[in-house]
């Protein structure tokens, strides 16, 4: 993806931020059960596994040597992405937060997330492809608090509350994993 | 050190003291005494199938290269160059003929043998290179695919060091005709824990199942688990849960892999595969062990394997307060490749580091780590006493076996840790 995102138009692109910030807001405010109208039924909500690759000598030079996307092991590889989910999984993980008894969230997190760069990269009928770059800041108790940072490759279409998530890629941005659990929802 | 170790493990292990999670010195006796004198884990044959493939591995602190070699054979060698330490390896897997050090560029063989030195060309003096090679792992052996190191030249075969914990692992390992494999590089992880934390947990630790994973796991399932649950120590320091299903089940109960999120969801192709496995397990590892329906193993001192999701994970220490916890999907080999990507949600809806239960155990673990850490209430050991002398032979299954309740499990292996660093400490 090297190239420029689309020329949008200001309402246009007013209106993906306007749905990122509510998305964010209600994550930030564990109002997860709305959050969760948010996603299409059909969704697919992934995140692959980040490698620490060779070099590999023929492509010296380029930037190909040193793309991210030879770090990723995703849906395609046959490595072992760290989520491949549906709508059922992201439901049970928000049925999961409101249960006393889902220790790792009791208390719960505090959080805030920042999304911004937000690019318009293709548009196909009415599904449209959406880059954006997230840092959350991650604080419990009893822990040290952490920063999360990443991209989100997400596929929107059209709805009542501005779109609807079909599709999530999440690209975290770690070496070894130091936060306590990569299954938020982001 | 004013701290003995037999002030920490009772006669009968059924008191541990908390410093023997927290302890910066018993951590300095178990790298000598536990890490330095047992096999270890360093991966699977299937990550290095071609000569010249490699995979990082690690030994307690230190790193390790594993790797296939121009000959075929396996070779371990430490992963710091014998010139100015610096690793020569940086990549997770890979195919290379040479690890190369950033600093000088001594270069090494697949196989660990030092063959040049950029500089010697202006000396007159040349070093020696057949005594300059990456310092090798002592020994390295393998069994059914799964390849171990020791430091200790004088350590037992590793199939002894198994000993029983073999006719376990083949319940798993051996309903495959085409063996196993590790999916890609590990999920690696850091928890503010003791490395021990993590291992008893899959050691034999069954029953928090109804309690810590109650937002997850369904009361009647937990119950149905512990009702058809054993727990067995073949040698103590190993051990082994898993369901034995009543022979009158249906396949769809019996079957590995029916269990987990991809074998239920995952459409009708996956349940048939899984099913025809099932079909050829009586006549692959026997009729009992084709009625086990796995839940965790534990192999002295810091492998797992937790078959009801399919992993294998490895607790590296990295201090008394610190693990960095690596753990791998893993599928039959000779599944075709949108198989294997349906079964490997297994493993990662649950566990590894977005797992939906996994988060749960961490959490404890960081949690028991800094309870370990209280010396106010060194005068309260923590009880390990449930089931004291429960455990019995049986007729079919080899080692002590006993229903998942019975902590006996801990107890053989907090009473092998007593005396492998009791016959070091002085030393």
């Amino acid at each position: 993806m090297s190239e420029l995102s689309l020329q949008t138009t200001p309402e246009q692109q007013r209106a993906l931020e306007r749905f990122y910030h509510y998305e964010a807001r209600l994550l930030d405010a564990r109002q997860y059960q709305q959050w969760l109208t948010l996603v299409s039924p059909d969704i697919r909500y992934l995140m692959p596994s980040r490698v620490n690759v060779m070099v590999d000598n023929r492509q010296r030079g380029k930037e190909s040597m040193i793309s991210v996307e030879r770090e990723l092991e995703g849906e395609d590889s046959l490595g072992c992405p760290i989520r491949e989910e549906s709508y059922l999984h992201l439901m049970v993980r928000v049925e999961r937060a409101f249960k006393i008894n889902s220790w790792s969230e009791n208390p719960p997190a505090r959080t805030r997330r920042i999304v911004g760069n937000v690019e318009l990269m293709a548009q196909e009928g009415d599904a449209l492809s959406v880059l954006s770059n997230f840092h959350l800041y991650y604080a419990r108790p009893g822990n040290a608090d952490c920063i999360y940072s990443g991209q989100r490759r997400d596929l929107l279409v059209p709805a009542e509350q501005g779109y609807s998530i079909s599709r999530r890629e999440v690209v975290m941005d770690y070496a070894n994993i130091e936060v306590p659990t990569l299954g938020l929802l982001l | 050190m004013t701290l003995r170790i037999s002030d920490l493990v009772n006669a009968e292990a059924s008191l541990v003291s908390r410093r023997c999670w927290s302890d910066p010195d018993v951590y300095a006796l178990e790298k000598r005494g536990i890490f330095g004198r047992s096999w270890l884990f360093l991966g699977h044959e299937s990550q290095i199938s071609n000569p010249g493939d490699f995979v990082q591995a690690y030994m307690a602190e230190t790193p390790i290269i594993l790797s296939r070699g121009t000959d075929a054979r396996i070779y371990a060698n430490v992963n710091s160059c014998t010139h100015r330490g610096l690793p020569v390896c940086r990549a997770d897997h890979g195919n290379t003929k040479r690890f190369i050090c950033p600093y000088h560029n001594w270069s090494y063989s697949v196989e660990g043998d030092l063959v040049a030195i950029p500089q010697e060309g202006a000396l007159c003096n040349k070093p020696d290179k057949a005594q300059l090679g990456l310092k090798r792992v002592s020994r390295v052996e393998s069994w059914r695919g799964l390849v171990f190191g020791c430091f200790d030249e004088q350590i037992e075969p590793l199939e002894s060091y198994l000993g029983d914990m073999r006719f376990y692992l083949d319940a798993f390992l051996d309903r495959f005709a085409g063996g196993i494999e590790f999916l890609g590089a590990p999920h690696r992880w850091v928890i503010n824990a003791n490395w021990k934390l993590p291992v008893e947990n899959q050691l034999g630790d069954v029953n928090h199942g109804a309690f810590l994973h109650s937002a997850i796991i369904p009361r009647e399932a937990q119950d149905l688990i512990e009702e058809l649950g054993l727990s067995v120590v073949p040698r103590p320091g190993h051990g082994a849960t898993f369901r034995l299903m009543p022979e009158d089940s249906p396949v769809d109960d019996m079957a590995w892999g029916m269990e987990g999120l991809g074998g239920m969801f995952g459409g009708d192709e996956v349940q048939e595969y899984l099913r025809e496995i099932q079909a050829q397990a009586a006549s692959r590892v026997g009729d009992i062990r084709a009625r086990m329906k796995g839940l965790t193993y534990g192999i002295y001192p810091n492998l797992s394997f937790l078959w009801s999701n399919t992993s294998f994970k490895v607790s590296h220490p990295r201090g008394p307060g610190k693990v960095e916890y690596w753990s791998w999907a893993v599928v039959p080999a000779d599944a075709p490749d949108h198989i294997k990507k349906i079964l490997r949600t297994n493993y990662s809806s649950f566990f590894g580091p977005g797992g939906i239960l996994e988060q749960e155990d961490s959490e404890v673990w960081i949690q028991q780590f800094q309870g370990s850490n209280i010396d106010y209430a060194d005068d309260r050991p923590y009880y390990y006493g449930l089931g004291l002398g429960e455990e019995k032979v049986h007729p079919e299954l080899p080692g002590l076996v006993s229903v998942t309740a019975n902590e006996f499990y801990a107890r053989h292996f907090y009473a092998r840790w007593r005396d492998e660093l009791q016959a070091v400490e002085d030393t």
